[in-house]
């Protein structure tokens, strides 16, 4: 049963297992609370938004890989395809009007997770499989259209893009914006959706779903069709910020996306995490280069921090389920 | 339409089934009236579950046909099963561990339903048909931290909806006690006033005697024939399912019991379940019965041994000296073995091929000194197991998931009898088997006994315990409440005791 905050903190043990509890959370407090005592740079409005800025792309391929991995499966195409999409938004900027352009690429990126999906859902193919052979045509495909080189945003409606990407609503980035919004529609759709509560089902417990006659195929098929699209997404804000699609974007994302998503207590083997604390993940691994970065830390030394903190928040999360 | 036909809510007619070239089932015949009880019966492997996944839409026949209130119906998947009004509690468990107990309950309907979820409605109803049932569930709870009693209770409630039309239950009590089973058989004369035809499969036949109006008998995949319940009996019923009558259900037994206890326990406190001050000991070659009603602390007792739960405090004494366990590395160290009642979950790898489970626990027995496997020897143990416990397969290369229900179970059990232990605790050890094996699982019950190991049962069946126990320890409320000698042996002793009273006798004495 739901016990009130109070409850839980008075039982015995209560403060801790209140911290282990919501420990994505403290430690994404503790890390804020640490940049700000080390540098005091960090504080300032200009890092904020850089670090959010920063943050976006990747936490919108995150929310994504986030459903992939509740009904148990992996997404490792999201990074390849960022590149694609990013390549394909910029083309298509200069070809047609702004609107097309942005809904074109969102539909051409929720085709190409659907070709994960079918293999998936429907050719019973290993989600690692099917994806990674789409990771590598996608990138490959990339090349091939951008013909190695990137592509320049050269229109009205790539400018208009530029400007919405790169200033700020009310102080806050305007792809932040866009991000915190896909990351509440995804709150509402795992807690208050049929589709969230049955992907959830799925991961939990595909035959006992199948069963209770859910129609699993479909539901497997969507989500990898939806990371597809939320990869799209994170490729338009990409391209945008830098005013150009390249083949080289995304690179590795998949893997960052999967660190967020497990520093944020979800289970690989699917039925369990949340969109919330996908979100502390993606902060607390934005967090983590930034402030490396302020202290001037090399890219190197950065990735075995990053690795050992993964380490640290899992086995936090051992401790939770004992 | 003929008036004949009317007369049935189900006809299942020259039913036949094969899996690659495994027929399982063969022209079977089922007509279920409306508002009737109607067993299903038949040996571990007999094709019951088979038929009734057939009904439902998970499998399709081969030929036959089936009809619902006089209309051919060829569900495709479980869905169009459920929209027709068949509702199934199927053997296995099939809950979704991560969601609540409301939504578990709704889960197909959530499939077919709007784009939102209405927490408060599903909750509510929820609760409301779980309080009807008559078992006290909170269902907001997650399914993840409910006991396996109160998941199958999950389990029934799920089948039960407005629409419902035939009921079907593969062996839904074998994770319950005697109350539990009375409850849902009060449940099931409601359901059955309202005209739901109810189609009931178990191996307790003494249950079936005492609430099926009629019963259908497989026998390898063939039925044998069905007759309303009032023509037949046990001694019937068991000719039907294995061809040939059963004289002793219990083996007789002549073992030498050690007088030094081979096990000790002395005032085992858990720290984290109500397992408090349980003092026993068991000598070699005994066989010690542990009765309790669910929830008094049985299972948990056994993993607190086991080292599987964490202890608060207390002394384990095996042959003599000291022992602790902390992890069931350490209880399987010492040769104290564990065979756990959920086995589906617990016990078996589903994926592996019979072979493979069994001589999983044994590869001492079967490798060389490098390790190596011996195969001629696994297939030696592999192949007798098999055929001792009567495990129904083509092969011991089939995998586990393939299998019957009570098939499993064997193979489970199997896995842990052969091997070595000084001490053995079976929970549950003939759950969802049929009579047949259950006698060849008390035979290697007793031969394991023999080789001087300290046997404990944990059973909730009241026959059995009373059949195979040498001296009965009854669980109440997390602790030892009373000691049966085999003179003592009845079924209302142990329900005595199970419910915290004394024996009727010792009421004067004391
Ligand atoms: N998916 C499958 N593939 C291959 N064989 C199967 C499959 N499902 C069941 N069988 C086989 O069909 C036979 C009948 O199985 P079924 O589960 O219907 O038996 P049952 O009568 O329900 O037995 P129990 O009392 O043990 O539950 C068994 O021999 C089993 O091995
Ligand atoms: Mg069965």
């Amino acid at each position: 049963m739901a016990l009130t905050l109070k409850e839980q903190l008075s039982s015995p043990g209560g403060i801790l297992k209140f911290l282990v509890k919501y420990n994505t959370v403290f430690i994404f407090i503790l890390l804020v609370i640490f940049s700000a005592l080390i540098s005091d740079v960090f504080f300032t409005s200009a890092n904020i938004t850089n670090l959010l800025k920063q943050v976006s792309g990747i936490g919108i391929i995150s929310i994504g890989m986030l459903i992939v991995i509740l009904t148990g499966g992996i997404d490792l195409s999201v990074g390849s395809l960022v590149a694609l999409l990013a390549v394909t938004f910029a083309i298509l900027v200069n070809l047609v009007v702004l609107p097309l352009a942005i809904l074109l690429t969102i539909v051409i990126g929720f085709s190409l997770g659907s070709i994960s999906g079918y293999l998936v859902a429907y050719q019973k193919m290993a989600p690692f499989v099917a994806t990674l052979a789409l990771m590598t045509i996608a990138r490959g495909l990339g090349f091939i259209y951008s013909k190695g080189s990137p592509v320049t945003f050269k229109t009205a409606g790539g400018v208009f893009m530029s400007d919405f990407a790169n200033n700020s609503t009310l102080g806050v980035p305007n792809i932040a914006i866009v991000f915190f919004l896909i990351v509440i529609a995804a709150m509402v759709m795992l807690r208050y959706n049929v589709f969230g509560r049955l992907i959830i089902a799925i991961g939990s417990n595909e035959e006992a779903s199948r069963l209770s006659g859910i129609k699993v195929n479909k539901y497997k098929f969507l989500v990898y069709a939806i990371s597809g699209a939320l990869a799209a997404t994170a490729a338009i804000i990409v391209a945008s910020r830098t005013n150009l699609g390249s083949p080289n974007m995304g690179m590795s994302w998949e893997l960052d996306a999967i660190a967020a998503v497990v520093i944020g207590g979800a289970s690989l083997n699917g039925g369990r995490g949340t969109a919330i604390n996908t979100l502390m993940g993606v902060l607390i691994l934005g967090l983590i280069s930034n402030i490396l970065n302020l202290l001037n830390v090399p890219s190197y030394p950065q990735q075995v921090v990053k690795g050992a903190i993964i380490i640290f928040a899992v086995l936090l999360q051992r401790f939770e389920s004992k | 339409m003929k008036n004949s036909e009317n007369d049935y809510r189900l006809e299942m007619t020259g039913i036949s089934k094969s899996f690659g070239v495994v027929s399982v089932l063969k022209d079977v015949n089922l007509k279920v009236k409306p508002g009737e009880i109607h067993a299903l019966l038949g040996e571990n492997g007999a094709g019951k579950s088979t038929l009734i996944k057939i009904l439902s839409g998970v499998h399709h026949k081969d030929t036959g046909t089936v009809r619902l209130n006089g209309q051919e119906i060829n569900p495709k998947n479980t869905h169009e099963g459920q929209v027709l009004g068949i509702s199934v509690v199927y053997q296995e468990l099939s809950l979704v561990n991560d969601l609540s107990v409301a939504e578990n309950v709704y889960l197909h309907k959530l499939g077919a339903s709007k784009f939102w979820m209405n927490w408060d409605k599903i909750t509510r109803d929820a609760q409301e048909l779980l309080d009807s049932l008559g078992f006290t569930i909170d269902a907001s709870a997650k399914v993840r931290d409910l006991s396996i009693v109160q998941k199958q209770v999950v389990e029934i409630a799920k089948a039960l909806s407005e629409d419902t039309k035939v009921l079907v239950l593969d062996e839904p009590t074998t994770v319950f006690d005697p109350t539990d089973t009375k409850k849902l058989f009060d449940n099931l004369f409601r359901l059955k006033e309202k005209g739901i035809s109810i189609i009931y499969i178990s191996h307790h036949l003494d249950e079936i005697i005492k609430i099926a109006d009629s019963v259908t008998v497989l026998r390898d995949g063939v039925d044998t024939g069905s007759m309303p319940i009032s023509e037949t009996d046990t001694d019937g019923i068991i000719r039907l399912m294995i061809g040939r009558d059963l004289k002793d259900l219990f083996p007789a037994r002549n073992v030498e019991i050690g007088t030094e206890p081979v096990f000790q326990v002395k005032n085992l406190t858990a720290r984290d379940t109500i397992v408090h001050d349980v003092s026993f000991c068991v000598r070699p070659g005994e066989v010690l019965g542990i009765a309790g009603l669910g929830g008094s602390g049985r299972t948990e007792t056994a993993k607190l041994i086991f080292g599987a739960d964490k202890k608060k405090s207390g002394t384990l004494i095996l042959d003599g000296k000291e022992i602790k366990t902390k992890s069931p590395v350490d209880a399987a160290a010492f040769q104290i073995g564990f065979v756990s009642e959920d086995r589906k979950e617990e016990g078996v790898f589903l994926p592996l091929s019979i072979r493979r489970n069994i001589s999983v626990t044994s590869f001492k027995s079967i490798s060389g000194k490098l390790g190596f496997i011996n195969v001629e020897n696994e297939y030696k143990k592999v192949l007798g197991l098999i055929e001792k416990l009567n495990i129904k397969t083509p092969s011991s290369e089939v995998n586990v998931k393939n299998l019957s229900g009570g098939n499993q179970q064997k193979v489970a059990l199997a896995k842990w009898l052969s091997i070595d232990s000084k001490v053995i605790f079976i929970d549950e050890p003939t759950r969802g088997v049929d009579v047949g094996a259950k006698i060849e699982i008390y035979n290697l019950i007793n031969e394991v006994a023999k080789k001087g190991v300290g046997v404990v049962v944990i059973s909730s069946d009241m026959p059995e315990i009373m059949g195979i126990s040498d001296r009965i320890l009854v669980m109440h409320q997390g602790t030892i409440y009373g000691e049966l000698q085999k003179d003592q042996f009845t079924e209302e002793n142990i329900l005595r005791y199970s419910i915290g009273k004394r024996l009727k006798q010792q009421t004067q004495t004391i």
